[in-house]
């Protein structure tokens, strides 16, 4: 058995080097279809987290009556806290709605200025989990005899809800798509290597080889040609990885710092996974061809 | 292991036949070969034999002759079990090569050394490595391959270019590297298909001298050939095929090409 395995990686590191042309071939295809993949995958992640931060941007605006009491406020924000659609409560005064104003639209302080009385109502924001919840929420403020009324955004919730499906299955089909095209050009450029070697196939079948002694020297070295086509395509992002960080925190402002590391974690094992995988499938199918006769 | 000790200088075994013998005649031989009704027809009609029986004693020389399209190929199919009988039964060293496992074929085809009219040997391997290989992808020890190739490179007389490659060899030359590939596993059937197709008349007789005595070394041999003069010239056992029967069986024949 140890024999066996020896002689199929003999086999196999021989098979990688004598034909050079192909399997220099074969991996520059894998590299390229791999930093493709792993592109997208970090292209989409960056995308996933964009809209995850802009889902929890969605708001709820509730205005507080002048006439509640610091108790009520205070009450109406404890029950919103224990709702599980309800992330975060945050309560401005009518003082820091003032305060608020007059930073936003400092030309227009004369204007705000010469009023008896500051005329902005306290309000409550509420941030929420998923804003699909939106009326959940709004409908129980709607209900309090504190809320003057709640800010109606149901429309633009509306429109970001159907932007952000699009965006994640448009995502995912790409994904799918490329995915299914690296398989297949990976799959495909080693069957071309393998075919180049049919003679090498017939000639053991005639001498009467069996099926593993055929097949697992090619496994193997499809895997080979997966795994350093990978490697190189991890060297290369490890290159680039200052380059993609920045591209990705100017791109999507919002990307966690700390998911980099994350990121770069998981496109290594997928590369190495997707590399390796479809190095020994594309083996596989190759050389089954010519023994299944 | 007959090739290894028929190989070193001594007395042929006992089971080589004297020229001229006729196999029939020979009541202790083993038969190596026998077909019984075999009947071939392809998936798109064809019919490539029409109940062909062959019988193949042990030592035997056959010659396989008959025009393009007569069935011989088919035979040589049949015999290395990359196809299967439509009808009749193919016993190989008494197996019935229908009724073999999957996994039992490799093992049956090592006891056919088969070489072509196209050498088939692999350029980027020396004459050595070439035959080794044949040890190699069956499992062979390795302690146990290189004397084994030393032994049949010394048959076929190639120790003197073992280390080159294939390019670099003559046509003559590339024929018997791969005679050595097939003998290597010391075949119980030695199978030429078309071995002189691709070489000028004065190699093809050194490769008919070598077939000859590697027979006399007590290798069963059945080749299939278009070249008449070697056949009328050499006097064994002639089998024609014409449109997938075999229509003469004879020992000493001439042989005319009628193709």
């Amino acid at each position: 058995m140890i024999s066996f395995v020896a002689f199929s990686l003999r086999r196999a590191w021989q098979g990688f080097w004598r034909n050079g042309l192909m399997s220099l071939a074969a991996t520059a295809t894998v590299v390229l279809m791999l930093a493709l993949l792993a592109g997208l995958i970090i292209l989409l992640t960056g995308l996933d987290a964009t809209l995850d931060y802009v889902q929890q941007e969605v708001q709820v605006v509730a205005y507080v009556k002048d006439s509640a009491t610091a108790q009520d406020i205070s009450g109406l924000e404890a029950s919103l806290q224990r709702m599980p659609q309800v992330t975060q409560v945050n309560f401005v005064s009518k003082d820091q709605a003032y305060r608020d104003f007059l930073a936003r639209h400092p030309d227009e302080a004369d204007v705000i200025e010469s009023l008896p009385t500051n005329p902005l109502p306290a309000s409550l924001q509420i941030n929420l989990r998923d804003p699909n919840d939106y009326l959940d929420v709004a409908g129980y403020l709607n209900g309090q005899p504190a809320v003057d009324r709640v800010m109606n955004i149901q429309q633009t919730v509306d429109q970001l809800v159907t932007v952000i499906g699009i965006l994640r299955i448009g995502g995912t089909v790409i994904l799918i798509v490329v995915g299914l095209i690296v398989l297949f050009t990976i799959v495909n450029t080693i069957r071309l290597a393998v075919v180049a070697r049919a003679d090498e196939i017939e000639i053991m079948r005639l001498v009467g080889a069996s099926d593993a002694f055929i097949r697992w020297p090619f496994i193997f070295e499809g895997a080979f040609v997966g795994l350093l086509g990978a490697a190189i395509t991890i060297g290369l992002l490890f290159l680039g990885q200052g380059p993609i960080t920045s591209f990705l925190s100017d791109y999507f402002k919002v990307l966690p710092v700390e998911a980099s590391a994350t990121v770069g974690q998981n496109v290594t094992l997928i590369v190495l996974g997707a590399g390796a995988g479809i190095g020994v499938l594309g083996s596989y199918l190759s050389v089954r061809s010519y023994l299944i006769r | 292991m007959a090739m290894v000790s028929a190989a070193t200088p001594g007395p042929k075994p006992s089971q080589t036949r004297r020229p001229g013998e006729r196999p029939h005649d020979a009541v202790s031989t083993r038969v190596v070969l026998a077909m019984q009704g075999v009947t071939k027809s392809y998936p798109n009609g064809r019919v490539a034999l029409r109940g062909v029986d062959l019988i193949v004693p042990e030592g035997d020389f056959v010659f396989l002759v008959g025009p393009s399209g007569a069935g011989k190929s088919t035979v040589i199919k049949l015999l290395i079990r990359d196809e299967v009988p439509t009808k009749g039964v193919v016993l190989l060293d008494g197996r019935d090569l229908a009724r073999l496992k999957r996994r039992d074929v490799p093992r049956i085809r090592r006891k056919i050394g088969i070489v072509f009219q196209d050498f088939k040997l692999l350029p980027n391997k020396t004459v050595r490595d070439n035959v080794a290989f044949a040890l190699e992808v069956t499992g062979a020890r390795r302690r146990d391959i290189d004397p084994a190739v030393d032994r049949v490179l010394q048959v076929v007389g190639l120790t003197g270019q073992a280390n080159q490659l294939p390019g670099q060899l003559s046509g003559g030359e590339q024929q018997r590297t791969a005679i050595a590939r097939a003998l290597v596993h010391n075949p119980r059937l030695f199978i030429a298909d078309e071995p002189t197709g691709n070489l000028d008349p004065l190699i093809s007789w050194e490769i008919i001298q070598l077939l000859l005595r590697i027979n006399d070394l007590g290798v069963t041999v059945l080749m299939a050939t278009h070249n008449a003069e070697v056949v009328t010239a050499v006097r064994k056992r002639v089998v024609a095929l014409e449109n997938g029967r075999i229509v003469r069986d004879q020992t000493g024949a001439a042989y005319h090409r009628e193709d």
